[in-house]
C-alpha cells in the first residue's frame, strides 16, 4: 500500500510538472496580452510533432529536437501576436474567436502533414529509476519533472529579478501607466507570447515520447489547463503552480483508486467549489476580464 | 416592394429548399434547422452580457431527457420535447445558483465545469445515461398526415418541415420577448446592473431569467436532435460543438436578432456545402478556421454589420424615417 | 409634515475602520434634505446603506416605520426609495426613451408570457407614455432616439434623474449631483430639484460642497469622521461653529 502511494505521487509530480508548464505560459499570455488563449493546448500539440518529425523521422539527437522544438513553438506564438492578437487587442472576445481559429489550423496541419493516427515515438531512453521494487521512475519522466523545476524557476529568476521581467509585469497590471514608463507594450507582448508559446512547446516536446501523439491531444491539455489556472486565480504565477499541483495530486490519485473519468468530475468540482468559494481563485485579486 | 411579400418569397424559398439538394445535404438542412435555434437561444443569454460554455451541454440535457422519457416512461414525442426543453430550463435555474456567483471571463469557465460534469456523469453512469455509447434506438418522431402532406420522418425533408415549423415557432417566441420590455430589461441588465437594481430590477431574478429561457429552446433543439439521429452519446455534445456556436454568434456579430443567425447559416454553408464540393476533405477545418480570423480581423462587428449598412442607406434613400422603439 | 424617512445609529465598519458611527437624523416628507460633510466624512458610506447598496454593520434605515436597511438595492427601490448614481451611470448604448422605460420597471411591471403574446399593449403604452413624461420634466423630450452615451453632460445628469423619476419614487437619493457642474448648469439642476419637490417628492442629497446646496435644502445634516455633527436649516448650519470648523480642516473630532 506504501509502495502504491508512493508510485502514485512520483506520478502526480510528473504530471504536475507538465501542467504547470502549460498553465504558467497560459497566465502569463492572459496577463500580458488580456487574451485567452484558446490554441494553447495546440501549441503544446506543435511541440510533441516538432519531436515526432526532428526525432522519429529525421533522426536528430533527442535534446537538440526538443531544442529546435521549443523555438518553433515559441515562434508560432510570436506568430499569433502578430497576426491575431495586436490587431484584435481591444476585442478580447475576437482574440478568443481568433485562437478558436488558429487552434483549428494547427490542428488540420497536423492531420495533413502527419495523418490522424497516433504516431509512435521510440523511446528515448529506457532507463528506470528503481527506489523499490514497485516503486519506479522513467528516466523519461525524470526529463519532464527537471524541466520544469528549472524552466520555471528560470522565469521566476527572469520576472522577478531582471529588467525585461519588470516590465513585463508592469504591463501586465497597468499597460497604460506602463507604456508612460516608457516600457514598450509591443515588446513585452512578444516576450511573453514567446515564453508563454514555448513553455507549452517544450512541455509538448519532452513528453511526446510518453504519450499518445495525435492532432487532438490538445483538448484535455487546454481542459485541464483552465481548470489549474482558475483554481490558482488568473493572472497568478504562484497561484498556476500550486494548482498545478494540487490538481496533479487529486487527479492522479483518483484515477489510481477510481477511474478515469471520475477523477475528471472531481477536478472540475472542485474548481466549482473554488469558484463559488471565492470567485476569483484562490491566489487571484482584481477582476480582470 | 410590402414586407409580406418579401416573407412569402422566403417562406417559398425555404419549402422549396430541400427539393433542389442531394441526400446528404438534405440531412445538413436539418441539422442547420436545429442549430439555428441553438444559435438564437444563445443569443438570448449574451442579452444579459453572459458569454457560457456550457450551452451545447443543456442542449444535450433536452436531448437526453426526451430520449429518456420516450425510451423509460413512454412518453409521446413531441411531448417529450417539449419537457425536454423545460427540464433542461429547470437545470439552469438549478446551475444559476452557484453559476451566478461568477461573472465574465469567471462565468465562461465556471459554465464549461459545470457543462463538462454533466457531461461527464453520462458517461459514468450506463444506468440511465448508457455511459459513452449513449442512447441508442431513441423513438423517431410518429409519421402522420395533415391532408395534404405526408410526414414520413425517415425523409429528411419531412423532418426538415417539421423542424424548421418548430423552429420558426421557437424564434418567433424568442423575437417577442426581446422585443418586450422583458428584453429590454435584459439590455438593461447588461450594460448598466447597479443602474437597472437602482429602478427595481432584481437583477439576479432577470439574469436568470434569460438563462432558463435560453437553456430551454436549447433543450428543444436537442430534443429534435434526439429524436432526428436516433442515438445520442456524451460526445455529440463536447466543446468541439461550443466552440461552433461561439464562433456562429461571434461571426455573425450578437448586436442584432439575426446575426448569429446569420454566422450560423454562412458558415454551415461554406463549412459544410461549399469546403465539401470543392473537394478540400483534408483542407476544411484549415479553411474554416481561416475564414474565423479574417471574418474577425476583418469584420469585427460580424456578418450583420453588412447587412445593417445595406439596409440603413435604402432606409435613408427612400422610404419615411422609421421609429426605432415599438 | 411627518417623519418617514429615519436612520437610527446607523453605523459601518470596513475590518476595524469606523467609517459611519451610530449615525442618526430624520427626512421629513417632501423636503429637500442635505447631508453634508468634509471629504471622508462617511456621506457616500451612509448613501449606500440608505440605498441597500451596503448592508449596515448596525443599526437601521427606516421608512415610514419598516426597517429597510439589509435588503437589496431593488427592494429598496421598490419601496420607493430610488437613488442615482455618481458621474452619468447611464445605459448608454440605449436610447433616452429606452433609459425611460427601464425607469418604469416598477408601476410597470414586465410579464414575459403576457409580452410573448401580446396581452400588455396596456402596459407598454403606459409605460411609454410615463416615460415620455418623465422626459418632458426634465426637458429631454426632443432627445428621445438619441443614443444615451451621445448626449451632453448636462443632458447626462438630467436623464439620470428622469430614469429615478420615472419610476414615481417617494424618495430620491441623490448621490453629488452637483459634480463638474458649471454655474449655469448647476442653476438649471437645483430648478429640476425644487420641480421634483414641487410634484411630491422627498429628496435626499448627499453633497461635498456646502454653497451649493445652501439655497435648496430645507434641512442640514453635517456629519465629520463618520459622526453626526449639527443639523438646521441652512443659516443654522452656515452659522454654527462646528461646521466651520470640521470645514476649515480643524481635524479634531468636535461633539
Amino acid at each position: 500500500m506504501l509502495d502504491l502511494l508512493a508510485q502514485t505521487g512520483l506520478n502526480a509530480v510528473y504530471a504536475a510538472s507538465y501542467i504547470s508548464l502549460v498553465a504558467v505560459g497560459l497566465v502569463l499570455i492572459f496577463g500580458v496580452m488580456g487574451v485567452i488563449n484558446f490554441a494553447h493546448g495546440e501549441l503544446f500539440m506543435a511541440g510533441a510533432y516538432a519531436i515526432v518529425a526532428l526525432y522519429a523521422e529525421l533522426h536528430l539527437p533527442f535534446f537538440v529536437a526538443v531544442a529546435i522544438g521549443l523555438l518553433f513553438v515559441g515562434c508560432l506564438g510570436l506568430l499569433m501576436e502578430k497576426a491575431l492578437f495586436r490587431p484584435l487587442k481591444d476585442n478580447p472576445l475576437g482574440g478568443l474567436v481568433a485562437s478558436i481559429g488558429f487552434l483549428m489550423i494547427l490542428q488540420a496541419l497536423a492531420v495533413m502533414g502527419f495523418g490522424v493516427r497516433m504516431v509512435h515515438i521510440p523511446p528515448v531512453t529506457q532507463e528506470v529509476i528503481v527506489f523499490t521494487e514497485k516503486v519506479r521512475l522513467p528516466v523519461a519522466r525524470l526529463y519532464v519533472i527537471i524541466a520544469a523545476i528549472v524552466l520555471l524557476s528560470a522565469l521566476w529568476y527572469f520576472l522577478k529579478r531582471t529588467k525585461f521581467g519588470w516590465a513585463l509585469r508592469a504591463s501586465a497590471q497597468d499597460p497604460e501607466a506602463a507604456a508612460l514608463q516608457g516600457i514598450s507594450i509591443t515588446m513585452t507582448a512578444r516576450i511573453a507570447m514567446f515564453i508563454g508559446a514555448g513553455l507549452a512547446g517544450i512541455a509538448g516536446a519532452l513528453t511526446a515520447p510518453l504519450v499518445s501523439v495525435n492532432p487532438h491531444m490538445g483538448h484535455s491539455v487546454i481542459v485541464t489547463a483552465f481548470i489549474v489556472i482558475i483554481v490558482g486565480g488568473v493572472g497568478s504565477l504562484e497561484g498556476a503552480i500550486v494548482a498545478s499541483v494540487a490538481y496533479a495530486l487529486v487527479h492522479t490519485f483518483v484515477t489510481t483508486f477510481y477511474d478515469g473519468v471520475l477523477a475528471d468530475i472531481v477536478g472540475l468540482s472542485l474548481m466549482l467549489v473554488v469558484l463559488i468559494v471565492k470567485p476569483t481563485g484562490l491566489f487571484g485579486s482584481a477582476d480582470r476580464a | 416592394m410590402p414586407k409580406f411579400l418579401i416573407w412569402i418569397a422566403a417562406l417559398a424559398a425555404l419549402i422549396a429548399l430541400p427539393h433542389g439538394l442531394s441526400f446528404s445535404q438534405q440531412e445538413i438542412l436539418v441539422f442547420l434547422t436545429i442549430n439555428v435555434l441553438l444559435v438564437a437561444s444563445y443569443r438570448l443569454l449574451t442579452l444579459t452580457g453572459e458569454w457560457s460554455l456550457g450551452h451545447v451541454v443543456i442542449m444535450g440535457v433536452g436531448a437526453y431527457s426526451s430520449a429518456l422519457l420516450t425510451k423509460k416512461l413512454g412518453v409521446y414525442v413531441p411531448i417529450s420535447m417539449l419537457l425536454g426543453g423545460v427540464i433542461a430550463a429547470l437545470i439552469a435555474v438549478l446551475l444559476s445558483f452557484p453559476l451566478f456567483r461568477m461573472k465574465g471571463f469567471y462565468f465562461l469557465i465556471g459554465s464549461f465545469a459545470a457543462g463538462e460534469i454533466i457531461r461527464l456523469l453520462w458517461k459514468r453512469f450506463r444506468d440511465p445515461f448508457g455511459g459513452a455509447k449513449g442512447i441508442k434506438g431513441i423513438d423517431p418522431m410518429p409519421d402522420f398526415s395533415v391532408g395534404f402532406y405526408q410526414f414520413d420522418f425517415f425523409e429528411p425533408t419531412s423532418y426538415y418541415y417539421f423542424a424548421g415549423i418548430i423552429v420558426a415557432v421557437c424564434l418567433w417566441i424568442l423575437w417577442r420577448i426581446e422585443k418586450s420590455p422583458v428584453g429590454l430589461t435584459f439590455h438593461a441588465v447588461h450594460w448598466q446592473d447597479k443602474l437597472a437594481q437602482a429602478s427595481g430590477v432584481n437583477v439576479r431574478a432577470y439574469r436568470t431569467l434569460a438563462f432558463a429561457i435560453a437553456s430551454g429552446f436549447a433543450g428543444i433543439s436537442g430534443a429534435l436532435l434526439a429524436h432526428y439521429i436516433g442515438t445520442i452519446n456524451p460526445n455529440a455534445f463536447d466543446i468541439d460543438l461550443m466552440v461552433y456556436v461561439l464562433t456562429w454568434a461571434i461571426v455573425g456579430g450578437t448586436a442584432t436578432f439575426y446575426g448569429p443567425i446569420l454566422g450560423c447559416v454562412v458558415l454551415t454553408v461554406i463549412n459544410e456545402i461549399v469546403l465539401r464540393e470543392l473537394g478540400l476533405e483534408q483542407m476544411r477545418p484549415l479553411i474554416y478556421g481561416a475564414i474565423m480570423i479574417l471574418s474577425i480581423l476583418f469584420l469585427p462587428n460580424g456578418l450583420e454589420s453588412i447587412v445593417q449598412k445595406f439596409t440603413k442607406r435604402r432606409a435613408a434613400e427612400g422610404a419615411p424615417e422609421r421609429r426605432p422603439a415599438e | 409634515m411627518t417623519d418617514f424617512l429615519e436612520v437610527k445609529d446607523l453605523t459601518m465598519q470596513f475590518g476595524g475602520l469606523t467609517a459611519v458611527d451610530s449615525l442618526s437624523f430624520k427626512v421629513a416628507h417632501g423636503s429637500i434634505h442635505g447631508l453634508i460633510g468634509p471629504n471622508g466624512a462617511g456621506k457616500t458610506t451612509t448613501f449606500n446603506m440608505i440605498s441597500g447598496f451596503y448592508k449596515p454593520t448596525e443599526g437601521q434605515v427606516l421608512l415610514r416605520g419598516e426597517d429597510i436597511s439589509g435588503l437589496q438595492m431593488h427592494e429598496v427601490a421598490r419601496r420607493g426609495v430610488v437613488r442615482t448614481f455618481q458621474h452619468s451611470t447611464l445605459f448608454a448604448e440605449l436610447t433616452v426613451l429606452e433609459n425611460a422605460l427601464v425607469g418604469t420597471h416598477m408601476p410597470f411591471r414586465p410579464n414575459i408570457f403576457a409580452a410573448i403574446i401580446g396581452w400588455d399593449s396596456e402596459d407598454r403604452s403606459g409605460a411609454e407614455a410615463r416615460a415620455k413624461e418623465a422626459l418632458e420634466f426634465f426637458g429631454l423630450d426632443h432627445v428621445m432616439q438619441e443614443r444615451a452615451g451621445d448626449l451632453s453632460h448636462g443632458h447626462q445628469r438630467a436623464l439620470g434623474m428622469a430614469v429615478a423619476y420615472a419610476s414615481h419614487p417617494d424618495v430620491i437619493l441623490l448621490d453629488e449631483p452637483f459634480t463638474g457642474m458649471n454655474p449655469e448648469e448647476t442653476r438649471q439642476m437645483m430648478d429640476l430639484m425644487e420641480r421634483l419637490k414641487a410634484d411630491g417628492i422627498t429628496i435626499l442629497i448627499v453633497e461635498h460642497d456646502m454653497q451649493a446646496i445652501m439655497g435648496l435644502c430645507d434641512t442640514i445634516t453635517c456629519m465629520s469622521f463618520g459622526k453626526f455633527l449639527a443639523e438646521g436649516g441652512p443659516q443654522e448650519i452656515r452659522n454654527h461653529p462646528a461646521v466651520i470648523e470640521a470645514y476649515l480642516g480643524g481635524a479634531r473630532h468636535v461633539a
